[in-house]
């Protein structure tokens, strides 16, 4: 069970909304202190069924937890009209070079999380993409407050 | 034609676990071959099957996309930053 601030999902689920047509990325840094913070990432696909994050942006947001000693909690995108559940591609381009999942994932700390737009309101759910590509969803406890 | 090279944490296992290096090369493919020479392997993170840089790999030059300057054959001069980073990516 993973729990994260209302706050948070509803930061994530606006960067959704915001980003429509689109799917919306980003990742989501825990800091020292245990908070969570949003980072919105440039989707360069610009597409419904596609998400490529800006390389720089990506590398920026890499060395500045280096620097502030947080860690990779999640990476998150948006899918605006199928389930909110990491797709064949999804699973695949967890791992580099993509499909090798016989290896480790890229980030195998981090959680995948999903913001749906097909359901209202929108599910904000969580998984852990592991060596094999097997997709294990973690339950997501919401709570109130910041 | 000595050049800093940053790679991302995902694939600093190829690279004895640095984060920073400097490797010699005037081109990224001969940058690549050098960092290939002294740890084996190396090319397969950033290269597909045919030797060309690998679609999902990220290569800055100087914070800059080689894919908008010559690629693979972009020239390095002394000094230079290239930066290594797998990409986030996925879809429907």
């Amino acid at each position: 069970m993973t729990t994260i601030p209302r706050s948070l999902a509803e930061a994530l689920i606006a960067h959704a909304r915001e980003e429509l047509p689109n799917e919306a990325c980003g990742l989501v840094h825990e800091l020292p202190g245990g908070g969570l913070e949003p980072h919105r990432v440039t989707n360069v696909a610009r597409s419904p069924y596609r998400y490529e994050m800006d390389g720089l942006e990506q590398m920026r947001l890499e060395e500045a937890r280096e620097a502030r000693g947080e860690r990779l909690f999640a990476i998150y995108h948006s899918h605006v009209a199928t389930e909110g559940r990491p797709s064949p591609t999804d699973v695949r381009m967890a791992f580099f070079p993509p499909g090798a999942v016989d290896s480790e994932p890229m980030y195998p700390e981090a959680l995948y999380v999903l913001v749906s737009l097909a359901q209202e309101p929108p599910p904000v759910r969580a998984f852990r993409i592991r060596r094999g590509g097997e997709v294990a969803e973690e339950p997501v406890e919401v709570a109130e407050g910041r | 034609m000595a050049v800093k090279v940053y790679v991302a944490s995902v694939i600093q296992k190829a690279v004895g676990d640095q984060k920073q290096l400097e490797a010699e090369g005037s081109t990224i493919a001969e940058l690549i071959d050098d960092l290939e020479s002294r740890y084996p392997g190396f090319r397969a993170h950033v290269s597909d099957e045919s030797g060309a840089l690998h679609r999902f790999i990220n290569v800055y030059l100087n914070d800059e996309d080689v894919r908008y300057l010559k690629g693979a054959e972009t020239a390095l001069s002394e000094g230079d930053s290239v930066s290594f980073l797998p990409a986030l990516a996925g879809g429907r």
